[in-house]
């Protein structure tokens, strides 16, 4: 295989990064290890948990199945772009308020995945939801609260006339 | 901000939202592989054998030694004296001691066991060297299957020991017998349990930094049990304690398969000693499956003798169960086994019982806890079993329940185990889960042929008790010597008033920066926005036993409780100094402390603090009093507490495809007094997600020769949001008598309900076909061949 180095320039939550990455990198190994975003996490690296999922010019995509140098002149937003300075956005606060999340792990996948849906499907009904969660694997808590989140989400953002 | 209703008096019991969402959502968790990578590391990756049973012959590493970036390539004579085979279990009577190597030496027992390993410079290379280490097996015989590994002629798969009986134990009541026999009828059947993963959503890893100074090793790693792996790793290196200390950072999901000592463990431990280097070692999902220690299959021949009447008589179980190929640190090879007997009579007041119970080493993976460990097993047999006696008899399914079950006037109660309920709501769960399905209702519009636009729709009823907290007299009983049972807290104010608690727990997901929180801020009159909770480090936290059974609310809950007792006491001491009072005047309220009925006389935490830690410009130590605010407890309860709930499930089995659908699914749920209602529901339906999942799709499968089929998630199916449905809940609080605070634990409840209440269901749906729903998971092929009349 070749391993010859191939650059890589990338935005990711509104910083640009450069780096010289071997053309197998993975996209998860590059946010987490060159960028130092840790909060991107894989789970299974085969593309079913969706732990890994960031946004990749608005489009949400499994960084454990896509390289690196696949993202070359692209936008990312990871989890670490979501919240507004200090504040939560609405959907992390969704979760918080609804204790959407028990250990943690698959909960940033759960929100990038979350964030383009609730762009694309601002009023979504409970059986629309559930389709789009049915993308992510959650062990914990038993999708019920990561439902409510979503709903409860939605209709602030609706409010606030953000979708 | 937490939220804390105004005028309401206690932490305790209100819905506060969790501290530990702020990290977590933002990103800034740290799990094992977040933990910033010390320059150097090194990383390990596995060479696994692809035989299930095999005799090693010898390993070629030379190749992946000259790959630029590979430091070292390890082999299993490599470690031999550093780590020799560990045995999880002692000479006892009935058992038989399995010995593991960290990497095998000459032969390997389950696809998956470790051969070689790589050290390098960083994890892709190691990954490549793994494929250029060429090994030469000679396969041998293998047998995977508990029943096949029991025939005489069964492969062996320790050749020192004479069988693959890990353990036998067993036991009979009194008179069994006689009762038995004397009974107007006896049921038997056989049921089969699926083995399953745990499948955290974390897989597992470890990162071993070595201090050269020191000549110590921090080793995080993404535990249920730091305290335990700690003892575990000296015992096996034969270290002293003080030269190791367990970090677990935030956990991805434990469940069970988390609360053990791993090969990996050790091996990173040593090399990083040895080869004066951080080592990391992050497995992959395809490891996880072959590696991290699976649960269930087991097999069950159950007979119960009952009356007319419906009453339970007597009870007889055969438990089989499939330990894998190796025993396990530090619960042993006895704890499947035993638990399926001691869960047994659950809810139901028979006072005759006999048992028999094997552990059986196979070709694969070890098995161990996972959610409930036998107790959903047990459960789904015995509630199975009532339904068979309900049909026989011609008595609704509700009502030989309630001819059996422990009423509330009985309580406390002694069950045919000796185990003592001291509280508990059997009726009271059953009939308030009733009402809220609306069971009359549900009957009424049901027909004998159960099918409505194509669906067969059933419902099904389970009642179940739930052992948690247990205590050290539990362990000892067993003669778990690396268990100690009790668990510790300590509690210290820092000089500016705030309180920061650390226990012997790690945290996987629970919220114990919370929970713990609220029961400490009753405690101290205190709000919980002034508390930090801590926990999961050896070096940071008093010693105990860990994360699992359902233990954190009992005995974390009592070792805060005991700690800011001890707390109280000297807070009121400086607090009496200051204001020239009696402490016994002194009352703590809002983070002041204030001299009763007179509130304005009062000082708050941080200027007791300061006086405490000598911050001030006059000296304001109490005669006979000592610097500081600190405390430090452990807590032992004087019995497990038992909670119990009523699980019932409503199901759509479609009759052309053999897919069920759970409609409805309802629980009243009583685990003593409530810490936190939204988390305590949270937990639960999360338990019944992973029940669901046992009980419908998942299941690992090997095939005869010792192959994993189900190696990935699409191989194997763990429930998505399109399977669960939500918990229609209702909590009942019947505190504990017997642990401080009446707390129970509420961990397991959920999966323990249910396998016995979709299994009911599924079973009351297809009457019409005359299934006998006993095995799971209940797949659409298996449900297709249940309902095209192929007799269970």
């Amino acid at each position: 295989m070749s391993t010859a180095r191939r650059e890589v320039r990338v935005t990711v939550n509104g910083r640009a990064y450069s780096r010289s990455v071997e053309p197998r990198m993975l996209l998860a190994d590059f946010v987490r290890h060159e960028c130092g975003l840790t909060g991107t996490h894989v789970g299974c690296a085969h593309g079913v948990c969706g732990a890994c999922t960031v946004v990749l010019d608005g489009v949400s995509a499994r960084s454990c199945l896509t390289f690196a140098i696949q993202a070359d002149g692209k936008e990312i937003t990871t989890v670490e772009g979501l919240a507004e300075g200090d504040s939560l956005n609405a959907l992390q606060q969704a979760f918080h308020e609804n204790h959407a999340l028990q250990c943690g792990y698959c909960t940033p996948g759960f929100l990038m995945s979350l964030t383009e849906f609730l762009r694309e499907t601002p009023d979504p009904d409970e059986a629309q939801i559930r389709e789009r969660l049915s993308g992510n694997l959650c062990r914990c808590t038993g999708y019920a609260n990561i439902v409510r989140a979503v709903q409860a989400a939605a209709q602030r953002l609706r409010e606030e006339g953000r979708t | 901000m937490s939220t804390h209703d105004e005028g309401s008096d206690t932490w305790v019991g209100k819905a506060v939202l969790r501290k530990e969402d702020q990290r977590l959502l933002r990103g800034f968790g740290t799990y094992v592989d977040d933990v910033p990578e010390p320059r150097g590391t090194l990383h390990l990756s596995m060479l696994r054998s692809p035989y299930a049973h095999a005799r090693v012959l010898s390993v070629d590493t030379s190749e992946a030694e000259s790959l630029d970036g590979v430091v070292a390539v390890v082999t299993g004579a490599d470690v031999a004296d550093l780590i020799p085979p560990f045995a999880a279990d002692y000479e006892r009577p009935g058992f038989k001691i399995s010995h593991r190597p960290a990497l095998a030496t000459d032969t390997v027992r389950f696809v998956g066991d470790g051969v070689a390993l790589v050290l390098a410079e960083n994890a892709y290379v190691a990954e490549d060297a793994i494929g250029l280490i060429y090994v030469e097996y000679v396969p041998l015989p293998a047998v995977a299957d508990v029943e096949e590994a029991l025939q005489p002629d069964a492969p062996r798969i320790h050749e020192d020991l004479e069988d693959n009986i890990l353990l036998t134990g067993g036991n009979k009541t009194d008179g069994f017998d006689a009762v038995f026999q004397s009974a107007d009828h006896v049921f038997r059947e056989r049921f089969r349990i699926n083995r399953v993963a745990g499948v955290a959503m974390e897989p597992r890893g470890c990162l071993a930094i070595y201090d050269k100074a020191e000549d110590a090793v921090t080793l995080w790693t993404g535990t249920q049990v730091p305290h335990m792996l700690r003892v575990g790793i000296a015992r096996y290196l034969g270290w002293s304690e003080s030269q190791v200390r367990v970090v677990a950072p935030d956990v991805g999901g434990g469940f069970g398969p988390k609360m053990y000592l791993y090969p990996e463990e050790l091996l990173a431990v040593a090399l990083a000693r040895q080869y004066r280097s951080p080592v990391k070692w992050i497995e992959d999902r395809l490891e996880d499956f072959l590696t991290t220690y699976h649960a269930r299959d087991h097999v069950y021949d159950v007979e119960v003798a009952f009356n007319d009447d419906g009453t339970v008589q007597a009870v007889n179980v055969d438990v089989l169960v499939n330990s894998g190929a190796y025993s396990n640190y530090p619960m042993g090879v006895g704890l499947e086994p035993f638990q399926g007997p001691l869960n047994m009579p659950g809810p139901y007041r028979f006072r005759q019982f006999a048992f028999t119970c094997k552990g059986i080493a196979t070709n694969t993976c070890s098995t161990g806890a996972f959610r409930g460990v036998s107790a959903p097993c047990v459960t789904m047999a015995m509630e199975g079993m009532m339904d068979r006696m309900a049909r026989h008899l011609g008595l609704d399914r509700v009502e030989i329940r309630r001819r059996n079950i422990i009423h509330s006037d009985e309580f406390p109660y002694l069950n045919v185990n000796n185990q003592r309920y001291d509280t508990g709501s059997y009726v009271e769960c059953l009939d308030r889960a009733l009402e809220m399905v609306d069971y009359e209702g549900y009957l009424a519009a049901q027909t004998p042929e159960r099918i409505i636009d194509g669906k067969y729709r059933g419902i099904g009823i389970a009642v179940v008790t739930e052992l948690t907290g247990q205590g050290a007299a539990r362990y000892k009983a067993r003669n778990l010597s690396d268990l100690p049972g009790f668990d510790g807290a300590h509690l210290a104010i820092e000089p500016n008033g705030q309180v920061i608690a650390s226990t012997s727990f790690s945290s996987q997901g629970q919220g114990h920066e919370t929970v713990f929180a609220q029961v400490i801020a009753d405690e101290l009159g205190v709000s919980v926005d002034d508390i930090t909770v801590r926990g999961g480090d050896t070096q940071n936290s008093p010693f105990g036993t860990g994360t699992f059974a359902s233990r954190g609310a009992v005995l974390g809950g009592g070792a805060v409780i005991r700690a800011s007792g001890d707390l109280r006491e000297k807070i009121k001491k400086f607090a009496a100094h200051l204001l020239e009072a009696s402490p016994d005047d002194i009352v703590l309220e809002g983070g002041h402390a204030h001299v009763q009925g007179v509130r304005e006389m009062r000082v708050s935490f941080y200027e007791i603090a300061r006086a405490a830690y000598g911050l001030t410009d006059s000296m304001q130590l109490p005669e006979g009093e000592d610097f500081g605010l600190e405390a430090l407890a452990t807590y032992d309860p004087p019995a497990s507490s038992i909670a119990n709930a009523c699980h019932i499930a409503c199901v759509a089995v479609d009759a052309a495809t053999g897919i069920v659908e759970v409609e409805r699914y309802i629980v009243v749920h009583d685990c003593g007094r409530v810490i936190n209602p939204l988390l305590v529901e949270s937990q639960v339906q999360g338990g019944v997600a992973q029940g669901l999942g046992q009980a419908l799709f998942e299941e690992v499968l090997y095939d005869a020769e010792g192959q994993l089929l189900s190696a990935t998630l699409m191989d194997y199916m763990v429930p998505t949001a399109c399977d669960v449905p939500t918990l229609e809940f209702e909590h009942i609080e019947s505190p504990s008598s017997d642990t401080l605070g009446g707390f129970k634990g509420a961990g397991e409840g959920g999966v323990i309900g249910s396998l016995p209440a979709i299994a009911c269901a599924v079973g009351d749906a297809l009457v019409p076909v005359g299934a006998n729903i006993n095995r799971l998971p209940l797949r659409p092929d298996t449900v297709l061949s249940l309902i095209e009349g192929a007799d269970g």
